[in-house]
């Protein structure tokens, strides 16, 4: 063995020769085909990543059957609905003439919330009515999952196809950031299949803190808000209907409290989720101006509205927390984190209200695995 | 729940067949060196063929290599579970006498539901949080910086 290495050194031995055309080679190739083989050693990683999404997208999908079978109990094959299911898509109004589009939004999505209300009794009719939206929420998932999958597919089926390493490299570049975000919702297969709180669910679980003991009603579609005495001052605390999984209409909700106060509240305290930037603590606490809300930006925009209107103050508390908590059973510090938020909102009524004060507290997010 | 056999199994199997492949990807390196050594000694002496076949056989395994670090492996069975399920637990207090139990989490917990007789005193125990186990929800220390 030992002589046999000595000769890889000497260039005029045998396997010195063979160990040098072998370079030579290599690199010669490498000069033509440089380019070319990181092209198939992009569309490889691309293709093995896809191969897991499709694994976490027939999960979905299955778990998505299950549970609908579980609790709903249609009692037929539903699979062709829940395939036909995953398929649904939104069209976002035209925004060439921007003047309404919130309005046009609104309809739109009210729509789908209707469609997807009556898909999910279709397909689970013995459900309650909070296995239902469980159900939507597992649905919607799933959907996204299958979103997700057929994007990363397209651009593996394109690159092959054109063998462009700029076609590819779009879809490589981004895999490790669209991996954080699939496996986040196939971590909420589980929470969704459960009925377990979701990182989302912060806001929800605040306002839960303060109005829990006191008589609620409902302010706008699922939605429920309560009065609470505090210090002298009258907290209206709302949040969505739980504990199903749902958001609520915290705008609507907003909209008609004050419409009825007629805007005697004095600040509106809004407490939801936000995400961190790396390196921030997980349930780390936050406290600013303005509507802390997320989605489409209906909410928002009502919120903003009615506050503009009635010149009423928005505060906002956040609860800082990873991509990878959102939609996934909730960990400890973010439970720490409500608390922390409980005493930010406290705080913000005792700061900037006197005693006799209206303040209007929302808790947003998803609610599921939490009452009031 | 949690990290079942199943899921370590199929895990140690992935293994496995990873550190197969890199050994067989060895073997035929060795031999693909070895043979084409043997071609390069016989070749310009009497055994001309054998020096071709044995070159020929060196090439083809250089090849196969180059194959194998492109080839993309069918996801089987057992790595088709990727999908991961964590431990949840529910905790309870007693709002009377602050009385804290821990269980696992079943379907139908939520959060500020009453949920069985405080074994303590007469009161109810209701479900305060619901989350990951803590073992599983923060390995990583967080950073310095």
């Amino acid at each position: 063995m030992i002589p046999l290495v000595g000769q890889l050194l000497q260039q005029d031995s045998e396997l010195g020769m063979i160990i040098q055309t072998i370079f030579s080679l290599a690199f010669i190739v490498y000069i033509f085909y440089a380019q070319r083989i990181q092209t198939l050693q992009m569309l490889r990683q691309v293709e093995i990543t896809l191969r897991k999404v499709k694994s976490i997208r027939d999960e979905g999908r299955e778990t998505a059957i299950k549970t609908i079978n579980d609790l709903g109990k249609p009692g037929k094959d539903i699979s062709a609905e829940v395939d036909r299911f995953m398929d649904h898509f939104v069209i976002s109004p035209i925004d060439m003439d921007p003047a309404g589009v919130v309005g046009k939004l609104k309809q739109i999505l009210d729509t789908r919330e209707d469609v997807w209300e009556y898909e999910v009794k279709n397909v689970a009719p013995n459900a309650s009515e909070n296995e239902r939206n469980n159900i939507e929420n597992l649905l919607e998932a799933s959907m996204a999952l299958n979103i997700y999958y057929k994007v990363v597919r397209h651009y593996y089926l394109l690159g092959k196809k054109t063998m462009n390493i700029y076609v590819i490299m779009q879809i490589h570049m981004v895999l490790p950031l669209l991996m954080m975000e699939i496996e986040a919702y196939a971590s909420a297969l589980q929470a969704f299949q459960e009925g377990m709180p979701v990182g989302d669910s912060v806001g929800a679980i605040v306002a839960g803190k303060l109005m829990h003991g006191y008589p609620n009603k409902e302010v706008a579609k699922e939605t429920v808000a309560a009065e609470v005495p505090f210090e002298g001052r009258t907290l209206i605390v709302l949040k969505a209907r739980g504990p199903g999984g749902s958001v609520g209409e915290p705008g609507e909700a907003i909209k008609n409290i004050l419409d009825k106060k007629k805007g005697k509240v004095k600040i509106i305290i809004t407490v939801d989720a936000a995400g961190k930037l790396e390196g921030e603590a997980v349930g780390s606490v936050a406290e600013g101006v303005g509507a802390a809300i997320g989605g489409p930006g209906v909410d928002k925009y009502q919120m903003e509205e009615t506050a503009k209107k009635y010149n009423v103050p928005l505060h906002a508390v956040a609860i800082k927390e990873g991509i990878e908590h959102v939609v996934s059973p909730l960990v400890d510090p973010l439970f720490d984190g409500v608390d922390k938020a409980v005493e930010a909102v406290k705080r913000t009524v005792l700061n900037y209200t006197q005693e006799g004060d209206t303040v209007l507290v929302a808790g947003i997010g998803n609610t599921v695995g939490v009452a009031q | 729940m949690g990290e079942s056999a199943g899921d370590r199994g199929a895990q140690m199997t992935s293994m496995n067949q990873s550190w197969i492949g890199l050994v067989a990807i060895l073997i035929v390196g060795v031999l693909a060196l070895i043979s084409l050594y043997m071609g390069f000694q016989n070749y310009g002496t009497d055994n001309q063929d054998i020096a071709y076949m044995y070159m020929l056989i060196g090439a083809a395994g250089f090849a196969a290599i180059g194959y194998m670090f492109f080839r993309t492996k069918a996801v089987t069975a057992q790595q088709k579970t990727d999908v991961t399920k964590v431990s949840v637990v529910t905790t309870l207090e007693c709002p009377k006498c602050n009385l804290k139990r821990v269980r696992d989490f079943q379907r139908g917990d939520y959060v500020f539901k009453d949920d069985e007789p405080c074994t303590r005193c007469d009161g109810k125990m209701m479900i305060t949080r619901i989350a990951q186990k803590k073992e599983e929800a923060g390995k990583k220390k967080p950073s310095e910086l």
